[in-house]
């Protein structure tokens, strides 16, 4: 029951934007939607975590470990994001009500379309939500209507689209591959089942074709080249949304494909998950650092963070895979933040361009204090999260004897982290090129740095029982 | 055995008679298609005629290639007869004298021949038009080797009449993918070697623009007309190639029909040609010529074309 | 193989099928772009064909529905759509520059074609359906050259058309080796493909407003120096 309402609230709270009610209050009813969905989400990984597995409407929807994990972090970011866009969309200049009002409309189904894919059962209807994440981000991705918001939108929409395409190849073949194998019902349960009856020759090709189609909307190198436009040039709760779930959304997709190879004889999936994601991590790493443009770091460093999960997913074993879902929660939580952080950024200095920006601590504390946070939250500096997730990958993978990789590894993120650090310091301390005058911060913008602080500080610290178990049922669910 | 000599001088008198027939039945179809009246379709012969019976002008700075070349030209496609099927299926006498690739090299000799007489003149428009033949030309053979290749290969020899009892003789081959694709490379092709629009204006008299006609700008007399019979023949040769190798064997005389068979082809075989033109003249009054170099990419997409046939047919194999 | 169960269809789709991919090398080296947008519809058109005649010879229902939906939404709704969000200039225009000239274009195509051929022998090995041996390879060509477009063509209009063009391609594929699509997955597939024109002829629209050109191969501004 509650799954169905997750879904069907958002698509209220859509078309209450774009009705005449939403001129004034499509702000606070997208809060208020993301807010129930985000009670509604806890609930079901709570139930998840302990039962192993949700379903309803008679099958079409089911929940296990790795869907809740992801459920509840689009939710969260949701919340978060919209809390931001109250204040930041309100802020900007240049766009009349209606525009707003399509924001919402947009936003609102935007996540609904997020917290589908780990709800549909049905493979091919994932495919088709998918789809839809593109689809209804475009114009979110080019709502700010300049020339480089537009190419950014468009090269997001056709090479996602192009990805999603050629994944739905993949899909047809697994689809052949599950008649062969005599399965009728086409979701992932049933593929792991029938995975070990299914010819390799099929299996194989469609597993390929998954990675490199929706690797595309993953940000996986060489797919990448949309990515840091796309995540650069949108509202900066937008950016949050896109970096912090939506590529973590599909990654979510791709994990779930390697309980099925693993399922099938003679086929290995890990090499690849490996060989992927250590190309992202290494050429993210260099691009981050020649970059010139702080939200374009972010979105770097977001690919990076892609092609950790992705190698730990490939190392295999309990622990690789615990890292992984821990990676999955620290990655969405502190890249929204530092998104949030970023685009106070934008407020006060007006630009994105990091060599412009001296001395923030002096004309804007509170965003220069969120930077610092938010580049050692995701360059992974303890306290925080990611710092822990990352020993604990490296670990399992010492402990699992793939030396190299674990050594790459960790060359790359000690210098995506120097590289990261040295930019935020330039920006933040330094004497200010000239006085800038202050300009006022929304009120919902800090609450939404302070909520969003919250968890990131935590979580690095100390893990609850409750987000333990779903994190190991998530775990669990990868190693299939 | 001498049945066979004869019905092979038989097909070389009707290449001779009738090519500039077709012609004349082009030129005419092409001028009602644009509600003019035309001239007659027997006025090549009347050109000919003409032509043959005035003072030949030779400059004095040219070479023996000048005087040689309408002859060479006028000799190329009369010995491509001899290889081709033009109005029997079987074999004839001289059909094993030389393959696809020999037709084609005596062909490409005349016109090469041509070309050079072109040049020889120093009329400056000789040397552009042979420049740019010669560009559509080598721009065009790999569309004439991949094509030969492809029905060779089905066909496992390259004597055009071989090819034909393989490649076209089963009815069912008609629908075949392969077919249809290399009928369409070949007919790109004829448009480009016989100087059709999109390549070239056969009828226009602007020697800036002149591709193919440029080789017959010098001359006058005897020469001239030789060379307008020869440009004649050579298309009516590409045409009996297309439509009885590649195409369809229809019309043509079984083995064993006995001289009134052949005899029986020969108009069957003109309306086979008739039908062709009827295709040529829609395909001229459709298109507009090409600029210069976009032909490279109308042959190049002649030649992408026959891969792709050649790629379909022997992934079935 | 031709499927010797279906000789007379098998020679048809087969047929189909060249035209098909012909149609696909006539997207990618087309310079006018209403001209690309004819070859498109006709490669629809064509992929329809297909289709019915899979329908008829394996007697599946579903294949008829794919190729109503496919006729509805790729030949009449999207060129409507395109007609309405995007302005007629745009397809008066012609492509001057292009990533890579039209006869290099073509033949990487050629390459490419071989290529799918060279990739779908394993998979047709493995498994025999009785018209895969036709539509895979062609298909798969198709979604190569599709993607060639995108990358080789600078107008707005003929990289939306690769995209849709590879669609076209992946259904091409998709009726030959599971002739029987849950209806759930034509349904959203048939939602998708207007959508995705929508999207993209609105998102085009903007750029031409605000940029005043649809050369979005030129858009370059977002580069790391």
């Amino acid at each position: 029951m509650e799954l169905a309402a997750i879904l069907v609230l958002p698509v209220i709270a859509s078309a209450l934007s774009l009705s005449p009610l939403g001129r004034r209050y499509a702000a606070p009813l997208t809060l208020v939607s993301t807010t129930a969905v985000l009670i509604l989400a806890v609930d079901v990984a709570a139930l998840a975590a302990h039962t192993g597995r949700v379903d309803a409407l008679d099958g079409w929807l089911t929940c296990d470990g790795l869907g809740a994990l992801v459920l509840v972090l689009v939710a969260l970011v949701g919340f978060t994001a919209a809390l931001f866009s109250w204040g930041y969309i309100a802020g900007r200049a240049g766009h009349p009500v209606h525009h707003v009002q399509r924001y919402y409309g947009l936003y609102n189904l935007f996540v609904l379309s997020m917290l589908a894919v780990p709800l549909l059962a049905n493979v091919a209807l994932m495919w088709i939500a998918v789809e839809l994440t593109t689809l209804l981000s475009a114009f979110l991705v080019g709502y700010e209507d300049t020339a480089e918001a537009l190419e950014a939108a468009w090269k997001y929409v056709i090479l996602t689209t192009l990805g999603a395409v050629f994944a739905l190849l993949g899909f047809l073949v697994l689809y052949w591959g599950s008649r062969v194998a005599g399965l009728e019902p086409f979701t992932w349960l049933g593929l792991v089942e029938a995975a070990p009856r299914m010819p390799p020759a099929l299996l194989w090709p469609a597993f390929l074709l998954i990675l490199v189609g929706f690797g595309t909307k993953v940000g996986l190198v060489p797919m990448h080249t949309w990515l840091p436009d796309a995540h650069s040039q949108a509202p900066a709760s937008i950016c949050a949304l896109l970096s912090g779930v939506e590529t973590t959304t599909v990654l979510y997709v791709i994990l779930r494909l390697f309980p099925v190879i693993g399922g099938a004889h003679g086929l290995d999936a890990r090499p690849w998950f490996i060989g992927f994601g250590l190309i992202s991590v290494g050429v993210a790493t260099l691009l981050l650092i020649y970059v010139r443009d702080f939200k374009r770091m972010f979105a770097f460093s977001t690919v990076e963070h892609m092609g950790i999960i992705l190698v730990a997913a490939g190392l295999g074993g309990t622990e690789a895979h615990l890292g992984a879902a821990y990676q999955i929660t620290g990655h969405a939580l502190a890249k929204s933040f530092c998104f949030f952080a970023a685009g106070m950024t934008v407020m006060a200095v007006g630009n994105q361009d990091i060599a412009s920006v001296r001395g923030l601590i002096r004309s804007s504390p509170l965003a220069a204090l969120a930077l610092v946070a938010g580049g050692f939250a995701i360059a992974g500096a303890p306290p925080f999260a990611i710092f822990v997730s990352e020993l604990v990958i490296l670990k399992a993978g010492f402990t699992g004897g793939h030396f190299i990789v674990v050594g790459l590894l960790a060359l790359f993120v000690v210098v995506a982290f120097c590289a990261v650090m040295f930019h935020i310091n330039r920006m933040v301390f330094g004497i200010p090129d000239r006085s800038i005058a202050a300009p006022t911060i929304p009120t919902s913008c800090k609450l939404t740095l302070a909520f969003a602080a919250i968890p990131l500080v935590v979580i690095g610290v100390f893990v609850p029982a409750p987000l333990l178990g779903l994190l190991r049922a998530a775990a669990a669910a990868m190693g299939g | 055995m001498l049945e066979r000599i004869a019905y092979n001088v038989l097909q070389v008198i009707v290449v001779v008679a009738f090519a500039p027939l077709v012609e004349g039945v082009v030129s005419r179809l092409k001028e009602i298609i644009q509600s003019k009246r035309g001239p007659s379709i027997f006025q090549p012969y009347r050109d000919i005629w003409k032509f043959l019976h005035k003072d030949e002008i030779v400059s004095e700075r040219s070479s023996w290639i000048f005087r040689a070349a309408p002859y060479v030209a006028f000799a190329a496609p009369v010995f491509v007869t001899l290889l081709i099927p033009v109005l029997t299926r079987y074999p004839l006498f001289f059909a094993f004298m030389g393959d696809m690739l020999g037709g084609g090299f005596v062909l490409a000799f005349g016109g090469f021949f041509a070309t050079l007489a072109a040049v020889d003149s120093a009329n400056p428009y000789g040397p552009m038009g042979a420049s740019r033949t010669r560009m559509v030309g080598f721009l065009a053979e790999p569309v004439f080797i991949v094509v030969f290749l492809t029905v060779s290969f089905v066909a496992g020899s390259t004597i055009p009449y071989i090819v034909q009892t393989h490649w076209v003789a089963p009815i069912a081959n008609f629908f075949e993918p392969s077919h249809v694709l290399l009928m369409i490379a070949f007919l790109m092709l004829i448009l480009a070697e016989d100087g059709r629009i999109p390549i070239d204006n056969p009828s226009g008299e602007f020697e800036l623009a002149m591709i193919d006609h440029s080789k017959a700008l010098e001359y006058s007399g005897r020469g001239a007309a030789l060379m307008k019979w020869a440009g004649a023949m050579k298309f009516f040769v590409l045409i009996c190639i297309f439509l009885n190798v590649l195409v369809t064997p229809w019309g043509l005389a079984p083995e064993g029909g006995g001289p009134i068979a052949v005899l029986l082809a020969i108009p069957l075989v003109l309306l086979k040609i008739f039908g062709f033109v009827l295709v040529l003249v829609y395909i001229e009054s459709s298109l507009a010529k090409l600029r210069l170099f976009r032909i490279t990419e109308f042959l190049g997409a002649a030649f992408v074309t026959a891969v792709v046939a050649m790629i379909t047919r022997l992934s079935e194999i | 193989m031709s499927s010797p169960a279906f000789p007379v269809i098998a020679a048809l789709d087969a047929l189909t099928g060249a035209l098909f991919l012909l149609a696909a090398l006539g997207v990618v080296a087309t310079r006018q772009v209403l001209a690309s947008l004819q070859l498109f519809i006709l490669q629809s058109l064509l992929l329809t064909l297909s289709a019915v005649l899979l329908g008829i010879a394996l007697d599946s229902f579903h294949l008829f529905a794919v190729a109503a939906i496919t006729i509805v939404t790729k030949t009449l709704l999207i060129p409507w759509l395109l007609r309405r969000t995007v302005s007629a200039e745009v397809y008066r225009t012609r492509e001057i520059e292009r990533a890579l000239n039209i006869p290099s274009s073509l033949l990487l195509s050629a390459v490419l074609i071989v290529l799918a051929y060279v990739i779908a022998n394993p998979l047709l090995a493995a498994v025999t359906m009785p018209f895969a041996a036709i539509n895979l390879p062609l298909g798969l060509a198709a979604i190569f050259l599709g993607a060639f477009t995108i990358v080789v063509r600078r107008e707005a209009v003929p990289q939306m058309l690769g995209l849709l063009a590879v669609e076209n391609g992946v259904f091409f594929a998709g009726i030959a080796i599971v002739p029987s699509l849950p209806v759930i997955a034509e349904l959203a597939a048939a939602v998708d493909v207007p959508v995705i024109a929508l999207v993209v002829g609105l998102l085009m629209r903007q750029i031409y407003r605000r940029l005043g050109t649809t050369s979005v191969g030129h858009l370059a501004a977002l580069r790391e120096q």
